[in-house]
């Protein structure tokens, strides 16, 4: 009998990055398999910078490997960025070339260029086509840089905070084009993103990325089952002890009761007592990031 | 191809040089009615033509990737499927190529209105273009990899100052040894052997910090200075070692030649 090995669309091994003294990554590993949307989340100056330039081949890491659709991505640039789609976190195409010039450009340079999808794209975008990148809106810039990496009908997006400073309904627009990209061609998508609860209902997997390491790396559906949120009413604090059981990640009292954000075991055994002010709540991805890398979970552990 | 698509854009975003030089021609036809002599006005305008061009050699090298590297904007040449060489290859010849244009554009109406084409050989001509040219390209070259030095703020500075600090100090240790022994000739030479070796060094250097740098300024910094470092020492030993030749030659080297007489 023959397995089939499915090559990882993305495969981060070890990955390592230090600027002088600061390390900036240390050891991240995952892996993002085909068809996945894997959100990577961190707060700023949290490593994702470095590893989003790692995985474009723009910069080589200190020690580890990175492999793109099964190659290295250092040796392999030229050839992978005919798979690779890319919006950068900084709209990044030159400011006096025009839409029309860069799809122009950009179709002589992709062999699977999808010229009638880009144009329909743009035209959906209500994006100029004779105006200077330049000049261009914020969230015009970030259309076309989608409509850009999508165009050669890439296999891998990596998508680095698509949605910052854009407004809701040009936010809405990125999330919709991923959505039916998503489904017409299961295009694998790798987000950096601050827009969590954007994100939440689109991404598979989530990593988390803190203080240059890989914190969190699972399902999110895993994620939220893992953790639950436990909150109290005034004066009815629960004990330290109780709540230790279930490795709290952060617990905060305030003037309308308590919270504990819990990450193991079930927070229902606690509803057992005498506690009708107890409740349990599942988190939203928000929350539980905010649990996780927020400075008050540090003085919880 | 993709070497020429990359040539392309970069004309695109500067294409106002020919305006600008175009401009600059018109004032100079002006200024050359209130002068007698055609010769004169023909060498001012072929000067200005040259030193447009290294102007804008100097202004394309010292932003052509710098640039983009400090704005962020580098990541676009390199999320194509274009090699490194060919994003290198095609920003230098764009470079060198509009250099040469916008010097050629700015002779344009002395020599369409001014009488150049009457005084100007074929040979002159050549010289005019060949000196833009290679003065361009190497300008461009130097000002990439002197804009690449000081805008990534590094320690590697110091290797670098001290590198071509040891480079002229040498060379002028070098000349003047020639000077003394009387070879003003071969002097020249020894500069035309070091500047050719100090331009493939420049050339090496670029494409190594593109190649290997990409869009880490301080690592593609790095690989310009341990490169120019070397080239610079190499082309000091070359230089050297013909020095060393010219000054070994003794009297007794000198060849009888025969001479014919003229003809009349």
């Amino acid at each position: 009998m023959t397995t089939i090995q499915v090559i990882p669309a993305v495969d981060c091994r070890n990955l390592s990055v230090r600027y002088g003294r600061t390390q900036a990554l240390d050891r991240v590993s995952f892996t993002v398999e085909p068809g996945q949307v894997y959100a990577l989340l961190g707060r700023n100056g949290s490593g994702k910078t470095s590893l989003v330039r790692c995985l474009l081949g723009h910069q080589k890491p200190q020690s580890g490997r990175l492999d793109l659709l099964g190659q290295d991505v250092w040796s392999s640039r030229n050839a992978l960025m005919q798979r690779v789609g890319v919006v950068s976190e900084e709209p990044d195409a030159p400011p006096a070339m025009t839409p029309r010039q860069l799809l122009k450009f950009c179709a002589g340079l992709h062999p699977t260029w999808d010229a009638a999808a880009a144009d329909e794209r743009l035209t959906r975008f209500r994006v100029p086509l004779d105006v200077p990148f330049g000049k261009l809106s914020r969230g015009q810039k970030a259309q076309l840089a989608l409509t850009l990496a999508l165009g050669p009908k890439p296999q891998l997006l990596v998508l680095d905070d698509p949605t910052l400073g854009l407004d809701p309904v040009a936010r809405r627009e990125v999330y919709d084009e991923l959505l039916s990209e998503l489904a017409d061609r299961g295009t694998t998508i790798l987000i950096t993103t601050h827009d969590l609860a954007g994100i939440e209902g689109i991404a598979d997997r989530v990593g988390i990325l803190h203080e240059g390491r890989l914190l969190v790396d699972g399902s999110l559906e895993e994620l939220k089952a893992r953790h639950r949120k436990v909150c109290w009413a005034p004066f009815q604090a629960v004990r330290a002890e109780a709540l230790a059981h279930f490795a709290p990640l952060r617990i905060r009292e305030h003037g309308l009761g308590g919270e504990a954000v819990l990450s193991q075991g079930d927070p229902t055994q606690l509803l057992d007592g005498d506690r009708p002010d107890l409740k349990v709540h599942a988190l939203s991805l928000e929350e539980l990031f905010v649990a996780l890398v927020g400075a008050e979970s540090e003085v919880a552990s | 191809m993709t070497t020429l698509a990359v040539f392309r854009r970069e004309w695109i975003g500067r294409r106002n040089v020919f305006l600008l030089a175009l401009g600059m021609g018109f004032i100079q036809l002006v200024g050359t009615r209130f002068e007698s002599e055609v010769g004169k006005a023909a060498a001012l305008s072929l000067g200005s033509g040259i030193m447009l061009a290294w102007v804008v050699a100097a202004l394309f090298g010292a932003t052509m990737v710098g640039r983009d590297l400090e704005e962020r904007r580098f990541g676009f040449w390199l999320n194509q499927p274009l090699r490194t060489g060919e994003i290198f290859a095609g920003k230098v010849a764009a470079g060198v190529g509009m250099a040469v244009l916008a010097a050629v554009v700015l002779c344009l109406p002395m020599l369409l209105f001014g009488g150049l084409r009457r005084v100007l050989s074929l040979r002159e001509a050549s010289e005019a273009v060949g000196g833009g040219l290679a003065g361009s390209l190497v300008l461009l070259l130097l000002f990439h990899a002197v804009s690449i030095q000081v805008r990534s703020r590094s320690l590697w500075l110091v290797l670098d100052l001290a590198a071509w600090s040891g480079f002229f100090w040498s060379v002028r240790l070098l000349s003047l040894k020639l000077i003394w022994a009387g070879a003003f000739e071969q002097m020249f030479h020894v500069w035309l052997t070091l500047l050719v070796l100090v331009t493939l060094g420049l050339a090496v250097a670029g494409y190594l910090q593109v190649a290997q740098g990409r869009a880490d300024l301080q690592r593609g910094h790095r690989w310009v200075s341990v490169t120019l470092a070397l080239s610079l020492g190499l082309a000091l030993l070359v230089g050297s070692a013909q020095a060393a030749w010219v000054l070994r030659s003794k009297a007794e080297s000198l060849k009888q030649q025969a001479v014919s007489p003229r003809i009349r």
